[in-house]
């Protein structure tokens, strides 16, 4: 078959090699009738012509084609079994249905079973827009698949990247303990026991080097805690959020009773949620409030409302409150705004939370303003009984409102 | 039992191992504490091998986890599977923190777990206890 080129522009047919055409067809004069017609329109077509499946194959291997012709119906091949040699060899090449006569039920059933589309032979001159059009789909068909193939690659880079550095946390926080357990305990052992048998100065060096050490094991434990969320979080089953409020304010009852705190809470919700997690995060929220009270009474107050799909809650407090520039960055693991001697910790408190929280699911920031108190609050995913149950309410009171009319 | 109690000490931090050797040194009861390194050591001390042809049988194990060459997990299960020294008690004594390593100890037969304190004074009387538990208070097989 000719694979001349009458035309010589390349403006169509959408790559600069020219359009790749095989024409499955058993009358010669037809192929060569729509080949004219797509180079009219101006593409560069090469083109093969075959009528048998076994050629079909044959074709299909040697060379990528940009589209397919294919008679309805040919003594020794249905158009529509060209359909199945492709999906069979994964290739993903439109086709469209050539053909003398056809039925506009046959038509759409073609459609339906994946020919690009279907162009009748006495009316040749739609051919040109036909393939275009098909050039156009397969090529959005591939540029999203291909988007969605670095999306995922994206994600998966991400995810091996999240674990590799929780990994690295843990084996790091876990081997580092022993050197440092060295480094502390005869420090220790040096300050017990040469106490003013060196001299002043010496005293002060090994009390800060004890120091040192004690707050690195303290850092240690808490990056150990951090790296913990993202590995014992399996879990989703329902918990209830009144009774993890309740087990954080009996973990807190120290501090609660010492600062006379008044917590109110009403009425929460049950969300899937790891039990212990969501126990942590409030026991770190409720803390926070009492070690950053104000000087009035600590007041904390724990609630919950529906919006939408979540649930959004709120830990709420008469304390210091945050400034409106500290409000993300309070939330970054090791991230102290205070020094140790106003107020202890390491900073790992919130970080926390915001792990465990997004590990849910849901997103957490706090409202506040500087000596205003503040707001804590987060969202978690509504259980998916819930949301149906929500639905099944808002029916019944619709259905009642209606009977009532 | 009256006489001088044996401890099998198998660390191979000399800082850990000086430490525990010091608490277990000031006991009001009088111990003979041998010190390995590893785990190969250790199961040749406990067979009575090559240069340790004369150690005497100890009463007690306090087992490192992370040892060279053979580690503690390995020398656990050995001792355990072992019918002359199975009934060795094996306290391991180690920075592990990790829920798995102290599930698979108990599974291989460990008598207890302890993890070493960071702070000294919590060190100390990690290993106290420990000394006052099986010297003090337990019976052991003759």
């Amino acid at each position: 078959m000719s694979s001349a080129t009458i035309n010589g522009e390349r403006k169509n047919g959408g790559t600069s090699r020219g359009l790749r055409v095989l024409v499955i067809e058993d009358a010669p004069a037809d192929a060569e009738i729509e080949i004219a017609e797509l180079r009219r329109n101006g593409f560069e077509v090469y083109a093969d012509v075959v009528d048998t499946a076994d050629r079909v194959r044959e074709r299909l291997a040697r060379t990528q084609y940009d589209v397919i012709l294919a008679d309805y119906n040919l003594p020794n091949f249905r158009g529509m079994d060209a359909l199945d040699i492709l999906r069979q060899k994964n290739l993903n090449i439109p086709v469209i249905l050539v053909t003398g006569a056809l039925s506009s039920e046959i038509a759409v059933d073609c459609v339906k079973q994946g020919a690009t589309d279907y162009v009748l032979k006495d009316h040749l001159a739609r051919l040109s827009a036909s393939v275009r059009r098909a050039l156009e789909e397969t090529r959005l068909r591939e540029e999203r698949a291909r988007v969605q193939r670095q999306l995922a690659d994206k994600v998966e880079e991400l995810a091996r990247s999240n674990t590799d550095l929780e990994q690295f946390a843990y084996v790091a926080s876990h081997d580092l303990q022993e050197p440092l357990r060295m480094v502390s305990a005869y420090t220790q052992l040096l300050a017990e026991r040469y106490r003013s048998k060196l001299d002043e100065t010496a005293d002060r060096y090994i009390g800060y080097a004890v120091e040192g050490a004690t707050r690195m094991q303290a850092l240690l434990e808490d990056l150990l805690a951090f790296s913990r969320v993202g590995r014992n979080g399996e879990s989703r089953a329902l918990s209830d959020a009144n009774i993890a409020v309740n087990e954080a304010i009996k973990n807190l009852t120290i501090a609660l009773k010492e600062q006379g705190v008044i917590v109110t809470c009403t009425p929460l919700p049950t969300v899937p949620a790891d039990r212990f997690q969501l126990v942590q995060l409030f026991q770190n929220l409720i803390g926070n409030a009492i070690k950053f009270r104000g000087k009035a009474i600590p007041r904390i107050t724990v609630s919950a409302e529906r919006q939408g799909e979540e649930w959004v809650f709120s830990v709420m407090d008469n304390g210091i409150g945050v400034a409106p520039e500290h409000r993300d960055l309070i939330f970054k693991i090791f991230q102290r705004l205070h020094t140790r001697t106003e107020y202890p910790g390491n900073g790992v408190g919130l970080a926390i939370c915001k792990k465990i929280v997004e590990q849910h699911g849901g997103r957490i920031w706090v409202d506040s303003e500087l000596g205003q108190g503040s707001n804590f609050r987060f969202t978690f995913p509504a259980a998916a009984a819930d949301r149906a149950d929500k639905k099944e309410q808002a029916h019944e009171l619709y259905a009642q409102n209606s009977a009532g009319r | 039992m009256n006489s001088t109690h044996k401890i099998l000490l198998v660390d191979d931090n000399p800082a850990d191992a000086n430490l525990t050797c010091e608490v277990l040194a000031t006991s009001e009861r009088p111990a003979q504490v041998n010190t390995v390194e590893d785990g190969e050591q250790a199961l040749e001390f406990l067979h009575r091998n090559g240069k340790y042809a004369e150690a005497s049988r100890p009463d007690l194990i306090i087992l490192d986890l992370n040892l060279p060459r053979k580690d503690g997990r390995a020398v656990l299960a050995e001792v355990k599977a072992d019918p002359e020294l199975n009934e060795l008690p094996v306290v391991i004594f180690t920075t592990s923190h990790s829920p798995r390593d102290i599930a698979r100890c108990y599974e291989l037969g460990a008598n207890s777990y302890v993890s070493k304190p960071g702070n000294l004074g919590q060190f100390f009387s990690a290993v106290r206890s420990i000394e006052n538990f099986w010297f003090g208070f337990a019976s052991l097989p003759d």
